[in-house]
């Protein structure tokens, strides 16, 4: 039953997929798609020569023949390579997930951990202390910057504790060049940027776990659970908040693009070397095989993760299989 | 004494999920709200606040004595809280105070402007898709499920590299996906609009499709393109402050926090305030939207009557 | 008199609002004795869940017990500490809901959820309180017990739920079952064998219950006695037969008279009662039905009546009928006939 409904929802994304394909390579050729780095630049080459250059690259061939060879390559793992240094763009991307994994990971985690006690406590004792102070702490998360938080970050924690003579933290890369690369210097790395992304992610998800608990909780089945004469804890984190925590979870899915988004500017910041920075470095430098790959590949991760947080809804909920 | 009790929830009455066509008096209850909540007015001022300064710059340029490009090269990095500069002055030794107020003319322009172009084309496809249905929502609503799929800011990278953008190319460019989310809920709430008995007795009437749409349908999703208008302003200046601060926004000379900021990085061992005062701004402006789209959201989203 | 199972004195109930004070429930009594059935019978607003729930401690907020006394063996659980009062709840006193649709926890199988009390108060396991789980969907007829046992709320029939419901209920025989409403989210035959389910019970183990309903014809048939609310008071209370025979509230009488009757003369018409229910935040002065009342003097506006024995330890609330007078002669009487 939860395989059928998986193999429906694979089937629903392969189109969106196309789209995304469709788009970015339009997007690309119109960017940068007749455009060869440095080439016009060079005085030493002729016409013939830039149009031998681009018939190797293939940019002479019409449109839709340079799409599906491109569609092609990607179906089999070939995002092609590099036009600056010549290497694999799969490779490349590869390279950087791990980095890019472990950051937003570590900050859907914490936020996660974080934002669902805090809604839930909220919930219980609505109009309380803390819930106002969530309140206002939410909507200062809605509206900072995240480039400025991580700027504000590295000056206290990393320029003012080094000025002190405090133990300061990195503010860039995630590991240090000399002799670094141990648990703990990569762990010293990850706590900056990592907090800045799961404060944002702490901000929204505690409000959205408060609101839907509030909901949960005047639902009969609670009324159920206290009349068996279970405790209130027994109520909270097992009756109500199951029920509660099926909607973060779709919240979680349809934010994920916002999520990997978000992660390129942190990491930007941050010069945390992942698929984010890797992307916007080779933007600056009009790689467009890498930018195309890049995004594809962002956009495959988006689906997925669209994929995984219905199958895991799917899971959670018993109600869903049967629809 | 009475023992303590559990504190069991009351199921609150939740009325008017659906809505027909709001009367008269659902403008001017909706406007007594929002004027009640002083939250809302305190938040609105400040928007105001900050519109009448970026539209009033040149003016304000006046008294300062400063242009945003004016360069100093002998009093660069001056410190903040001090005359002439009261904000410091920039590596180039422009002054910050003067920067930033015409900053304002840019995060707001771009704010309003793609909030205007991305409801502006939603509706038109959410009514489209909800109103005709089968292949035309079919379709419609399968390419809006590509956008909505797209880490934007991807998308937003190349499209910026490709037209170096200025104000209205910048806006156009967050409004290309932003108009996506706004024609997912513009369709949702017109079908279940279309289903009403006052649409098939217009439609039996003879009356034409896009009289239909912009004389019946347009005015009933109108409190929802409201609420999601002002809580969008906030975060599409975000956006644009973050691909200003990427360098694939505003280009320098123009002065914008985004663009301030990312220079501000290389000197901010020194000189701090010019990472401090131009997020500040940012901050400051998006919380303001914020705030009062929210209390907008509160007076005027029908779903939460 | 020997001691009671559950004895409730002047129990009292209140809700802040925004429009003040509102008393759900106002200085109610009533008691029950093991295998007894109790029938509370009124409006909706009339108080009788706030009631039940008053006993159990389970009012939403803002509302809170002020004041009043719940015997129960002994132990006044308005007092009670909280930790003590969970112990009751489910083990001593189970309670089920209207609504089997959206009483269960949708994302826990049945077993599970059935068993749930055994494991909280009995100190028994997963697997046995499953097990046991089974022996009572067995009880109270749900057919493939084992089977049922891991399936999921939305995958039984509204009946099956609320059957599921009692089940849960009796899994740690309580002597007391509270039911509030049960089968008026159900189909009219399902009614029927819920009700027949319920008074095997309480005959077979001995249980209490406590049925709350605003269907005197349920009432007829199962309980033993009947307490009628209006506005969050007891107007009468007695044995289910006197009360029938002889309503001493002008309340219960046109209750009775609105509700059809098989041995009635066909040409006789029914009698909705006339008005509008009262507003528990502005209740009229006195007797809080007579504005409604077609036999109302001027005492009934201007004192309010308290709950006084009349015959065969029928009790009611009423200045009329405490006077002597017998609804029945006098709703036949001309001198009653313009007022009905």
């Amino acid at each position: 039953m939860l395989g059928r409904y998986v193999a429906r929802r694979v089937l629903a994304a392969i189109p969106v997929f196309l789209g995304v394909t469709i788009v970015t390579f339009l997007l690309m050729h119109l960017t940068a798609g007749n455009y060869v780095p440095g080439l016009a630049l060079n005085p030493d080459l002729t016409a013939k020569d830039i149009a031998r250059i681009r018939a190797n690259l293939g940019l002479d061939r019409p449109l839709y023949v340079q799409y599906l060879t491109w569609l092609g390559g990607i179906l089999h793992g070939d995002f092609g390579t590099s036009l600056i240094d010549g290497t694999s763009v799969l490779g490349d991307i590869l390279g950087r997930l791990p980095n890019t994994l472990e950051l937003t990971g570590t900050a859907i985690f914490m936020g996660a951990l974080v934002a669902i006690p805090l809604g839930v406590v909220s919930a219980r004792r609505r109009g309380g202390a803390l819930d106002n102070f969530l309140t206002l702490v939410s909507t200062v998360g809605f509206a900072v910057p995240q480039f400025w938080l991580g700027l504000l970050l590295i000056l206290i924690f990393s320029v003012q504790f080094e000025a002190w003579h405090l133990p300061w933290l990195p503010s860039s890369g995630a590991y240090s060049a000399f002799n670094g690369g141990g648990p703990l210097d990569r762990l010293q790395h990850l706590i900056l940027p990592g907090a800045v992304l799961s404060f944002f992610y702490i901000s929204q998800w505690s409000r959205f776990v408060r609101s839907s608990m509030v909901e949960v909780l005047s639902q009969d089945y609670i009324r159920t659970a206290w009349a068996k004469g279970m405790s209130e804890r027994r109520v909270t984190y097992l009756h109500a908040l199951r029920n509660s925590i099926l909607s973060l979870v779709t919240l979680v899915g349809l934010e994920i693009p916002g999520l990997i988004g978000g992660g390129l500017v942190v990491e930007v910041v941050f010069g945390w070397p992942g698929i984010g920075l890797l992307a916007y470095q080779r933007a600056l430098q009009y790689d467009y095989t890498v930018v195309m790959g890049t995004t594809t590949f962002a956009a495959l991760l988006v689906i997925v993760g669209n994929l995984l947080a219905d199958v895991l809804y799917a899971w959670l909920d018993p109600r869903i299989r049967y629809r | 004494m009475i023992g303590s009790s559990p504190e069991i929830e009351l199921e609150e009455g939740l009325e008017g999920r659906e809505f027909v066509r709001p009367p008269e008096s659902y403008w001017r209850q909706s406007w007594v709200r929002l004027r009640e909540n002083r939250l809302a007015l305190a938040a609105g001022g400040v928007v105001l606040f900050l519109a009448v300064v970026a539209i009033a710059a040149p003016l304000i340029q006046i008294p300062i004595h400063y242009g945003p490009l004016q360069q100093d090269l002998t009093d660069n990095f001056a410190p903040p809280f001090k005359a002439p500069h009261w904000l410091g002055t920039d590596e180039l030794g422009r002054d910050v105070l003067i920067r930033l107020v015409f900053g304002a003319r840019v995060s707001l322009g771009i704010g309003f402007l793609t909030v205007l172009i991305a409801t502006t084309v939603g509706t038109a496809v959410g009514l489209a898709a909800g109103y005709y249905g089968r292949w035309t929502d079919e379709v419609l609503m399968r390419i809006v499920d590509v956008f909505l799929a797209f880490p934007a800011i991807f998308l937003f990278i190349g499209m910026s590299i490709l037209f170096r953008p200025g104000t209205l190319t910048l806006s156009l460019i967050i409004a290309s996906v932003g108009w996506a989310g706004v024609a997912r809920l513009v369709r949702s709430e017109t079908l279940t609009l279309k289903t009403r008995d006052y649409m098939l007795a217009t439609r039996s009437l003879g009356a034409r499709d896009l009289r239909l749409m912009v004389r019946h349908l347009l005015p009933n999703v109108l409190p929802i393109l409201i609420v999601s208008a002002s809580l969008g302003v906030g975060q599409i200046i975000l956006i644009a402050a973050a691909l200003d601060f990427l360098g694939l926004g505003i280009q320098p000379p123009t002065p914008s926090w985004g663009s301030m900021l990312s220079n501000a990085q290389t000197y901010f061992y020194h000189s701090p305030w010019l990472v401090i005062f131009p997020g500040l701004m940012i901050f400051i402006t998006v919380l303001a939207t914020t705030l009062f789209g929210n209390a907008v959201r509160d007076a005027f989203d029908p779903r939460l009557r | 008199m020997a001691e009671h199972l559950l004895e409730v004195r002047g129990l009292t109930t209140e809700f802040e609002t925004r429009d003040g004070i509102l008393r759900a429930v106002d200085r109610v009594d009533l008691y029950l004795d093991p295998g007894e059935i109790l029938g509370i019978v009124g409006e909706s607003g009339s108080g009788k869940t706030m009631t039940v729930l008053s006993i159990m401690r389970l009012v939403p907020r803002p509302g809170r017990v002020v004041a009043g006394e719940v015997i129960y063996r002994g132990r006044d659980l308005v007092q009670v500490s909280e930790q003590e009062m969970r112990e009751v709840r489910g083990a001593e006193i189970a309670m089920i809901f209207q609504d089997p649709m959206t009483s269960l926890n949708p994302v826990f199988r049945t077993g599970w959820q059935v068993g749930e009390p055994l494991r909280l108060h009995k100190g028994m396991g997963l697997r046995d309180s499953i097990g046991q789980a089974a022996r009572m969907f067995r009880q109270v007829g749900i057919p493939e017990a084992e089977r049922r046992t891991a399936n999921y709320p939305h995958e039984f029939s509204g009946g099956m739920r609320q059957r599921a419901m009692i089940a849960m209920g009796l899994t740690t025989a309580p002597p007391l079952l509270i039911a509030d409403e049960p089968t008026t989210a159900l189909d009219v035959t399902i009614q029927a064998q819920i009700l027949e389910l319920l008074r095997e019970i309480a005959s077979q183990f001995g249980t209490a219950i406590i049925l709350i309903t605003h269907n005197l014809g349920v009432v007829a048939g199962m309980c033993d006695r009947l307490m009628v609310m209006y506005a969050g008071r007891v107007v009468e209370e007695g044995a289910t037969e006197g009360v029938f025979a002889r309503p001493k509230h002008p309340y219960t009488w046109s209750l009775l008279r609105s509700i059809p009757r098989l041995d009635a003369d066909e040409r006789e018409p029914l009698h909705p009662i006339e008005g509008m229910p009262p507003d528990l935040t502005n209740l009229p002065s006195g007797c809080a039905f007579h504005p409604r009342c077609p036999f109302r003097i001027q005492r009934c506006i201007d004192e309010r009546p308290e709950l006084v024995a009349l015959v065969d330890g029928q009790r009611a609330a009423c200045w009329v009928t405490q006077a002597g007078t017998d609804l029945e002669l006098a709703a036949t009487g001309d001198a009653w006939g313009g007022d009905g």
